[in-house]
C-alpha cells in the first residue's frame, strides 16, 4: 500500500528538464499545427588568433523565423575580463549559458585569486552542453588570453570542441570561412587581424540571409587589455532619417472643452515626527547582540 | 588500567587528554588475547600459520577456519574476534569483486590492504560503532611482484612485512622469525618453521586443544592461496612435536 | 534496442582510424576530418587523444560523445594510477572505456581504439566498437573509412612487423581509406608509443602516399 507520503513524494517535481509534453507537441505537429519558432541568431560569428591576441567578430541580426527581430543585438558575450564568447543558435540559450558560465568563473576567481583560463571556460561550457545532449542550442566561438597565451575554440551544441587558429560559426560560417581561408596568414598584426575578421563578418552579412546589420568586434590583447568595439562597422544605416516634428509649441492643439473630476484617494498624511537617525557608528564589541 | 573510570574510554569519538583513543587500544587487546597467527614472506611465496584454539572438543576438525581466501589469489590469516574478522574479509571479497569487474584483472594485495585499512579506520571515528577487534595478515604471490605480506590492525594502520606474528605468542614468534634467513628460505621450509613456532608458543596449561592451520600462496600453487597439503602439514607437525618433547626431556634432566 | 545514431546537426568524426602493435610498442593513426553534415568543421582535427602517459585512444563516431568518454576515462585512469602507484595497463584502460560505452550504449555513438604500452603486455591494441565490447587484437581499424580497407589490411598485415613497417602499414592503410571515404580526409596524424614514451608524427595532405592514381 502506498502511504500518503509516497503519493506526495511522487507528485513532487524532479529536477531538470521535463520532456513529457514532447509527445503531445509531436501529435499537434502531425495534425498540422505550426509551432512558434524561438528567436535565433541565424548568425555569422568568427574568431582569429593573431600575433599577440585574439579577435572575435559577429554580425548583429537576430531573427524569428523569417522576421528580423532585432537589427542591432549583441552576440559577443562577456565571459571573464580576459575571455569573450560569440554565440550562435537560440538567442536565449547562448545568452544564458554564457552568463551562467561567466558567473561560475567569477566565483572561481574569487575562490582561487587567479585569473580565469580559457580552457576552464571551455570545459565548463562543453560539460554543460554535453549534459543537455544538444537540447541547449548554443554554438559558440570562445576566445581569450591567459597565462598560456591566446586561445581560440569552437563549441558545438552537443558539447564537442575544436581548437584552431581561425574559426567561424553560424549560418554565415561558410561565407566567412571562405574569407579566412583566402586571407589568413601566420603571425598577423592586430590591424590585419581586425580587417580580416570584419571582412569575414561582412561576407556573412551580405551573403547569408540569417545574418545582417553591423559588424561587432572584440579584441583581446592580454589579461587587462581588451577592446570591445560595438558597432565597429555600421553597414546598413537607415537610408533616410526619420522626420519627427519637434517644434510643437504649447497650445498647438486647440482645447475645445474641459472637464475636471477630483480623485478620492482617501486620507494620506506624511509625517516624520518619530524618525530616528540610522545607526552608523561601529558597534563596540561586534556581533548583533551587543546592545 | 588507568583509563577505566575516567570516561574517556567509553567512545572512540573522544580522545583522552594525553591523546589516546582507548576503544582502539581495547580492540588491540582482543587481538593480543587470541590464538597466535604467523605470516612469513620467503623467496617463493608467503606462508601462514594459525594456532586455532578449540573451544569445544566436539568441533569438527577443519571447521571454523581462521585462514581464508580473498578472490583466489590473496591469503588471509586472522586473529582476534572471529566474527569481526569475517566481516572485514567479507568486505575484502566485495572490494576484490568490484575491482575485477571494473578493471578485468585481480586486485593487488597492496591495494586491497589499503582499502581494507581505510575501511577499518572509519570504525575508529564514530560513535555508535566500535573498532574491529581483529588483525588480518594478507599475502600474495605474483610473477610480477613476487611475494607480498601485509598486516592490518584494528586502528586502521597497515604495514608490509617480511614476517609478522600476532596474538598471544607474538613476542616469541617474532624472535623466532628474526632468526630465519627469509631471502633464501622456501615455502616448504617455512611451513616447518611455522609449525615449530606455533607449537612452541601454544600454552597447553592455559588453553586446551588447538588445531594448527597452515596455508600458503606461492609459485608452486600458481599464485593461488590454498591449504598446505595434508602430508606436508602432518610431517611438519610431527617435527614440531618431536622437537618440543626433546626440549621437555632435556629440561627434565636438569 | 536500436543503435544510437547521430542527432541532427551533431558533429561527426566520419573517420579512418588504425592501431597496430609491434614488438615493444604500438603505432596508431587517424585522418583529420571532422564534419557536420556535408560541411568540414575541422580539416586538421586531432583524433588521437591521450588517456594516460603510456596510453592513447583513436576516436570515431560522435565528436561530443567520444570527447566526453575520453575525458571521463582520463580522470578515472589518473585516480587508478594514484591507487596502484604505477602506470595503468592498456587492458585496464580498454576495460574502462568498454564498460563506459556498454553502460551508456543507448546514448553514445562511439567506436574507439585503445592502444599503448605497459610493463606487463608491452605494446597492445584493443578495440571498443559501438555496443561496448572489448576485443584485444594484433591490429585494429575503425571509423567509416575502415570498411574500404578490410581486404587490404588482411592482405598486407604480417606478423612480427618492425616499428617502421608498422608506420608504413598505418600510413598506407589510412591513405587508401581517406581516398575512398568522403567522410575521411585531410592529413594523417600518427603516434608511436613504446617504453620510452610517445612520438607524434604528421603527414600533410599533399604528401599522402598515392597508389594507382600516381
Amino acid at each position: 500500500m502506498a502511504s500518503m507520503n509516497d503519493v506526495v513524494q511522487s507528485l513532487k517535481p524532479a529536477g531538470g528538464f521535463e520532456f513529457d509534453l514532447c509527445a503531445r507537441n509531436n501529435m499537434l505537429k502531425q495534425m498540422g499545427l505550426k509551432a512558434p519558432k524561438a528567436t535565433s541568431t541565424g548568425t555569422t560569428i568568427v574568431g582569429l588568433v593573431y600575433k599577440d591576441g585574439v579577435v572575435l567578430g559577429a554580425d548583429t541580426r537576430a531573427t524569428g523565423d523569417t522576421t528580423v527581430e532585432d537589427k542591432n543585438c549583441e552576440k559577443i558575450h562577456y565571459i571573464a575580463p580576459n575571455v569573450y564568447c560569440c554565440g550562435a543558435g537560440t538567442a536565449a540559450d547562448t545568452e544564458n549559458t554564457t552568463a551562467l558560465i561567466s558567473s561560475q568563473l567569477e566565483l572561481h576567481r574569487l575562490a582561487t585569486g587567479r585569473h580565469s583560463r580559457v580552457v576552464t571556460a571551455l570545459t565548463l561550457l562543453k560539460r554543460m552542453l554535453f549534459r543537455y545532449q544538444g537540447h541547449v542550442s548554443a554554438a559558440l566561438v570562445l576566445g581569450g588570453v591567459d597565462l598560456n597565451g591566446p586561445h581560440l575554440y569552437t563549441i558545438y551544441p552537443h558539447g564537442s570542441t575544436d581548437e584552431l587558429p581561425y574559426v567561424t560559426m553560424g549560418s554565415g560560417s561558410l561565407a566567412a570561412m571562405g574569407v579566412f581561408e583566402a586571407g589568413w596568414k601566420e603571425n598577423m598584426s592586430e590591424d590585419e587581424a581586425v580587417d580580416l575578421v570584419a571582412a569575414a563578418i561582412r561576407a556573412g552579412i551580405f551573403n547569408d540571409l540569417g545574418s545582417g546589420s553591423n559588424v561587432d568586434v572584440t579584441i583581446i590583447r592580454g589579461v587587462d587589455d581588451v577592446e570591445v568595439r560595438r558597432g565597429y562597422q555600421i553597414l546598413n544605416p537607415r537610408p533616410y532619417a526619420r522626420v519627427r516634428p519637434n517644434d510643437l509649441t504649447r497650445g498647438t492643439t486647440t482645447i475645445l472643452s474641459e472637464t475636471r473630476t477630483p480623485i478620492h484617494a482617501g486620507h494620506v498624511e506624511y509625517t516624520n515626527e518619530d524618525a530616528v537617525d540610522m545607526e552608523t557608528s561601529p558597534v563596540e564589541s561586534g556581533g548583533p547582540s551587543s546592545s | 588500567m588507568s583509563s577505566i573510570g575516567t570516561g574517556y574510554d567509553l567512545s572512540s569519538t573522544t580522545y583522552s587528554p594525553d591523546g589516546r583513543v582507548f576503544q582502539v587500544e581495547y580492540a588491540s587487546k582482543a587481538v593480543d588475547n587470541s590464538g597466535t597467527a604467523v605470516g612469513i614472506r620467503v623467496s617463493d611465496g608467503v606462508v601462514f600459520g594459525v594456532e586455532k584454539l578449540l573451544i569445544s572438543p566436539m568441533l569438527l576438525h577443519g571447521s571454523n577456519r581462521r585462514v581464508s581466501t580473498i578472490g583466489r589469489h590473496i591469503g588471509v590469516a586472522s586473529s582476534g574476534l572471529v566474527a569481526d574478522a569475517r566481516a572485514l574479509i567479507n568486505r575484502g571479497n566485495q572490494e576484490a569483486n568490484a575491482w575485477k569487474s571494473t578493471y578485468g584483472e585481480e586486485i593487488s594485495v597492496k591495494v586491497l590492504t589499503e582499502r581494507l585499512a581505510s575501511f577499518a579506520q572509519v570504525y575508529t571515528l564514530y560513535g555508535g560503532v566500535r573498532p574491529f577487534g581483529c588483525a588480518l595478515l594478507l599475502g600474495s604471490w605474483t610473477e610480477a611482484a613476487g611475494p607480498q605480506l601485509y598486516m592490518i590492525q584494528p586502528s586502521g594502520e597497515a604495514y608490509g612485512y617480511f614476517g609478522v606474528a600476532v596474538g598471544k605468542g607474538k613476542a616469541a614468534c617474532k624472535t623466532d622469525i628474526e632468526k630465519l634467513d627469509l631471502e633464501s628460505m622456501t615455502c616448504e621450509e617455512a611451513v616447518v618453521e611455522i609449525a615449530k613456532m606455533i607449537h612452541s608458543v601454544h600454552d597447553s596449561d592455559k588453553d586446551k586443544e588447538y588445531e594448527l592451520e597452515l596455508s600458503w600462496v606461492c609459485r608452486a600453487s600458481g599464485g593461488r592461496h590454498q591449504l598446505v597439503p595434508a602430508e606436508l602439514r602432518d610431517s611438519a607437525l610431527a617435527i614440531a612435536t618431536a622437537e618440543s618433547s626433546d626440549d621437555d626431556s632435556s629440561s627434565d634432566d636438569d | 534496442m536500436e543503435y544510437p545514431e547521430l542527432k541532427k546537426g551533431e558533429v561527426d568524426l566520419g573517420t579512418s582510424i588504425m592501431g597496430v602493435a609491434f614488438d615493444g610498442g604500438v603505432v596508431i593513426g587517424a585522418d583529420s576530418r571532422t564534419t557536420t553534415g556535408s560541411y568540414i568543421a575541422n580539416r586538421v582535427s586531432d583524433k588521437l587523444t591521450q588517456l594516460a602517459d603510456n596510453i592513447y585512444c583513436c576516436r570515431s563516431g560522435s565528436a561530443a560523445d567520444t570527447q566526453a568518454v575520453a575525458e571521463y576515462v582520463k580522470f578515472h585512469l589518473a585516480m587508478h594510477k594514484e591507487e596502484i602507484g604505477g602506470e595503468p595497463k592498456v587492458s585496464v584502460a580498454a576495460r574502462v572505456v568498454g564498460s563506459m560505452v556498454y553502460n551508456n550504449k543507448d546514448s553514445l555513438m562511439a567506436g574507439i581504439i585503445i592502444a599503448g604500452w605497459d610493463e606487463v603486455d608491452g605494446g597492445s591494441v584493443h578495440i571498443v566498437p559501438l555496443g561496448g565490447g572489448v576485443v584485444k587484437m594484433p591490429f585494429a581499424i575503425g571509423g567509416s573509412g575502415s570498411t574500404y580497407i578490410y581486404g587490404w589490411v588482411d592482405d598486407n598485415y604480417k606478423e612480427g612487423m618492425t616499428r617502421d613497417e608498422c608506420i608504413e602499414f598505418v600510413r598506407n592503410g589510412l591513405a587508401l581509406a581517406m581516398a575512398r571515404d568522403g567522410s575521411s580526409g585531410g592529413l594523417i596524424r600518427m603516434a608511436v608509443i613504446d617504453k620510452d614514451g610517445v612520438e607524434r608524427m604528421m603527414i600533410p595532405g599533399n604528401e599522402l602516399p598515392r597508389f594507382f592514381d600516381k
